[in-house]
């Protein structure tokens, strides 16, 4: 009897043993798209009125950097733009005092740690320094768990330029992460759908 | 695992034939049995909110002493799983963030309970049964929203009212089936994507299984 016991017991531990907690990997949640988004809740989005966006996007790899300028880097930023229009935010041009301004970068690939708070890191020309004067840029609040970047991520911030102060801080007032865009087979219609989806769960976003 | 089913086939089928050489009598009351079954777990209120699938990724294993005429008392520990994909959803967190993801979740839990039975016919081929269970759980509630997996784990204090039957698969037969269907009540709460609002989780469990029985 205590030898059909003791097998019986056997049985369930390795019955237990064998039984994953965890999703089968036909199950890839990390090829899905994930679009973050983060805005600074002291902020009322309806005192800006201005904005301005950049033609290129930058791109970030593990060794280099450059620019996007291609029709889908044109369509990721009217996607941009059509969204604040309809917000009621007019877009005019950089020497123009925009209230606002756009910053998109694609990061490729890249395994990052990003330090917040504080002095956003880096990677040496993430932002134009021909643009904005400068080369620091401070985060009023930080994104809480974004802190490494494993799969390829496009990244836009907002910059609040009313308050752009003397030392060339900026005030990043809205942040978008879209991540997994290098792991599947995303089309930029996805991309573009993932942009409205961004401004959609941003509550208050609006100029009016 | 299927060479763990294999082994235990064998096993089975070795220990049955040792067995039914002993047989003395026409009918016996057991004196003990061990039961091995196949769980399938149906979420019931706050816990079908959270997955609503029914769930056949469970087993238990348990034990029954007879203390006089149909009354027994014994233990049963199991292990089960509940799991969704629930497609894209966003969460709002109050510093101003959102996240829009495929997310996925799932429980898991280890249930272990002492068990008090009455058998009606103890000594028939259909021995139908009224228990209740009363112990804990272990359980772990994980929301997956790509590479992050957000969970909590708890244990809790549980009570299970059961109804099922123990059928020889002869007179004298040492071995047969259990089928049995539970509902099972638990202090256990998930607060991953609704506050506290999700507490007293319950769900119903239909138990399928094979019985070892002695005299």
């Amino acid at each position: 009897m205590k030898t059909k016991l003791t097998l019986l017991i056997l049985f369930a531990g390795l019955l237990f043993s064998s039984c994953s907690k965890y999703p089968p990997s036909s199950i890839r949640l990390t090829e899905d798209l994930v679009i973050y988004t983060k805005y600074d809740t002291s902020t009322s989005f309806s005192k800006f009125h201005t904005f301005y966006i950049s033609d290129t996007i930058k791109w970030i790899d593990s060794h280099d950097s450059g620019y996007y300028t291609d029709s889908k880097a044109q369509a990721v930023l009217n996607q941009i733009t059509q969204n604040m229009t309809k917000r009621g935010y007019q877009r005019v041009a950089a020497n123009n005092n925009p209230d606002l301004a756009f910053m998109v970068v694609a990061v490729k690939n890249v395994n990052a740690t990003v330090y917040y708070p504080g002095w956003y890191w880096g990677y040496p020309g993430y932002y134009p320094p021909w643009y904005w004067g400068g080369s620091g840029y401070y985060y009023p609040y930080y994104p809480a768990y974004i802190t490494t970047y494993t799969t390829g991520t496009l990244m836009i911030d907002m910059a609040d330029l009313t308050l752009l102060t003397v030392d060339s801080k900026i005030w990043i007032r809205w942040n978008v992460y879209i991540r997994a865009l290098m792991t599947g087979d995303h089309t930029i219609s996805q991309i573009q759908q993932c942009i409205d989806q961004a401004f959609n769960q941003t509550k208050g976003f609006s100029a009016n | 695992m299927k060479k763990i089913f294999v082994l235990m086939a064998f096993v089975i089928l070795t220990t049955g034939s040792i067995q039914a050489q002993q047989k003395t009598s026409v009918g016996f009351a057991p004196g003990s049995y061990y039961t091995f079954s196949w769980n399938t777990t149906f979420t019931l209120g706050d816990f079908n909110d959270w997955v609503s699938n029914a769930s056949p990724a469970g087993f238990d294993i348990g034990g029954r002493y007879l203390l006089d005429k149909g009354l027994t008392v014994g233990f049963n520990l199991g292990w089960q799983r509940v799991s969704q994909n629930y497609g894209y959803q966003t969460y709002y967190d109050p510093d101003g963030s959102a996240i829009t993801a495929d997310n996925y979740r799932f429980t898991w839990m280890v249930p272990f309970q002492g068990v008090i039975a009455y058998h009606f016919l103890p000594d028939k081929l259909v021995s139908p049964y009224l228990g209740l269970g009363v112990g804990g759980d272990y359980m772990e509630h994980h929301l997956l929203v790509q590479e992050i997996d957000a969970y909590t784990t708890r244990w809790d204090f549980s009570l299970t009212p059961e109804v099922g039957a123990l059928i020889k698969f002869g007179n004298f037969s040492n071995w047969g089936a259990l089928v049995a269907f539970n509902y099972k009540w638990t202090t256990n709460k998930i607060e991953l994507y609704k506050g506290d609002t999700s507490k007293d989780l319950s769900m119903l469990n239909l138990k399928v299984g094979i019985c070892l029985i002695v005299r």
